[in-house]
């Protein structure tokens, strides 16, 4: 137990370390620094929703489509960010493997903690300016919007844990890497709610945790608004076996990997 | 006390297979000055990443009993586009020094002054040699790997080096991996000669180099 402490709290130290070590080769020191990492979301999320809110009539169910677009745009460029920077993420970070203590899976957790905070404060950051402007509502219910992002973004860091195993093992998969996060569109239920489905595709789509976590947010800050569908069993079980499956592949290529 | 256990390592690309180390077994005591010889590809570096813990062996095992420092050497351990500072800053943070001592060391060890200002991708291997040594001695491990580097560094780093090593840290253990025969002489109590997979540990320095300048 001892032990298990002493290696959790360097763990800790090395995920900090890492992640202002990240923060500052990504953003920098000069003008807005770190703040950059909300905006390329908040850029697409917004003029997506923008043009959107002028090419279609509004939706009859009394939410605002900008609000609607944004609240699934935000998750989507962080999954895509999230998914893209996975790839090869090993190799570009060996030299820092000449450190005992930093171990392949510090990499992911970093990168997708990372994305994870700035997708946040994009959100939050949207939220609040176009709620001034009368577009966005607060949010119902805060517990399941969490909880939806929560569950969001372990199912990404799940899938990501198999993307950069895989990307090193084979550059094909490297290369397919954003085909497959275009096709994972229609799969996390970012231009769609489950509820304006027919029931057997709704159904399907229930085992993607991507589409619960997203109802689930959509619930949260709609509120009633929505028909949430979501499968909490389903949401957490898949991502668990992506995790194991993913962790096996991690420790495979750590044994073979040559560092530079 | 670091044991080798049984080391075999192969590195693979595609069907070709290329077997470094067949079977090493050694272990270094604390106090041990050890000198690594070995023609070039004889597999030193692969010897050291291993003890190191950078790379894993194919089979067998390293246990270590004492800290151990990762291989000193040209490359690998720093973030190019960093400072020296900054390369600084994040090594204290994963091995929990406190950053003002290690800088205030650094400065004076490497008197390398505004060059830490600087990003490390455009340091000559004299200054980074400069720099590994810095943070390293910073640290104060157990064991210090070192692959070469000692070589790189002007007559002022070596005198430094000397100091560091053989005045006021004697207690620790050292593992030289070295073409320079001068230097594993002067260095070393004793000495490993790697030949076709396997290691040969030599007590006595001198016979170790006759045995290596024959291959």
């Amino acid at each position: 137990m001892g032990r298990f402490k002493e290696g959790l709290r360097v763990q800790v130290k090395v995920v900090q370390a890492l992640t202002s070590r990240e923060l500052m080769t990504r953003f920098g020191r000069q003008n807005i620094g770190f703040l950059w990492i909300m905006v390329e979301p908040l850029l697409f999320a917004g003029l997506v929703g923008l043009v959107w809110s002028f090419i279609k009539a509004p939706i009859d169910s009394g939410i605002s489509l900008f609000a609607f677009v944004v609240t699934g745009y935000i998750p989507l460029t962080f999954l895509r960010q999230s998914f893209g920077r996975s790839a090869s993420i090993f190799v570009a970070n060996s030299a820092l493997l000449f450190h005992r203590q930093i171990k392949i899976l510090d990499f992911i957790l970093v990168r997708i903690l990372i994305e994870a905070v700035g997708a946040m404060m994009a959100y939050l950051f949207a939220g609040i300016i176009l709620a001034f402007l009368g577009y966005f509502p607060f949010p119902t219910d805060i517990g399941a919007l969490v909880l939806g992002w929560a569950i969001y973004v372990f199912c990404v860091f799940s899938i990501c844990t198999i993307i950069a195993p895989l990307s090193e093992i084979s550059e094909v998969i490297e290369k397919l890497v954003p085909v497959s996060i275009y096709i994972s569109i229609p799969f996390s239920g970012v231009f769609n709610l489950a509820s304006w489905l027919p029931p057997n595709m709704r159904e399907i789509l229930m085992w993607s945790p991507l589409v619960s976590g997203m109802e689930l947010m959509r619930y949260g800050l709609f509120g009633p608004l929505v028909t949430p569908y979501y499968d909490l069993t389903k949401a957490l079980s898949v991502p668990v076996v992506f995790l194991l499956v993913g962790l096996i592949l991690c420790r495979r290529v750590r044994r073979t990997m040559t560092v530079t | 006390m670091i044991h080798c256990k049984n080391l075999h390592m192969e590195y693979r690309s595609g069907r070709v297979s290329k077997p470094v180390l067949k079977g090493v077994d050694f272990t270094i005591n604390p106090r041990d000055r050890i000198g690594l010889l070995g023609r070039n590809g004889a597999g030193k570096s692969t010897l050291i990443r291993l003890i190191g813990g950078v790379e894993m062996p194919t089979t067998g095992k390293v246990v270590r009993k004492m800290s151990c420092s990762w291989p000193l050497g040209f490359t690998g351990g720093f973030q190019g586009s960093l400072t020296g500072y900054d390369n600084a800053r994040f090594i204290a943070r994963i091995y929990d020094k406190s950053y003002a001592e290690m800088r205030d060391f650094l400065e004076d060890f490497t008197e390398l002054g505004t060059n830490l200002q600087l990003p490390v991708k455009i340091y000559s291997s004299g200054m980074r040699a400069r720099l590994a040594f810095g943070l390293s001695l910073a640290i104060e491990f157990d064991c210090y790997l070192i692959d070469e580097v000692i070589m790189v560094g002007d007559k002022n780093f070596q005198d430094k080096c000397k100091s560091e090593f053989f005045e006021k840290r004697t207690d620790r253990a050292l593992l030289l991996a070295s073409h320079s025969v001068d230097t594993v002489r002067e260095y070393c109590t004793r000495a490993i000669v790697l030949h076709e997979g396997r290691a040969q540990v030599h007590e006595d320095v001198a016979e170790a180099i006759r045995v290596y300048e024959q291959l």
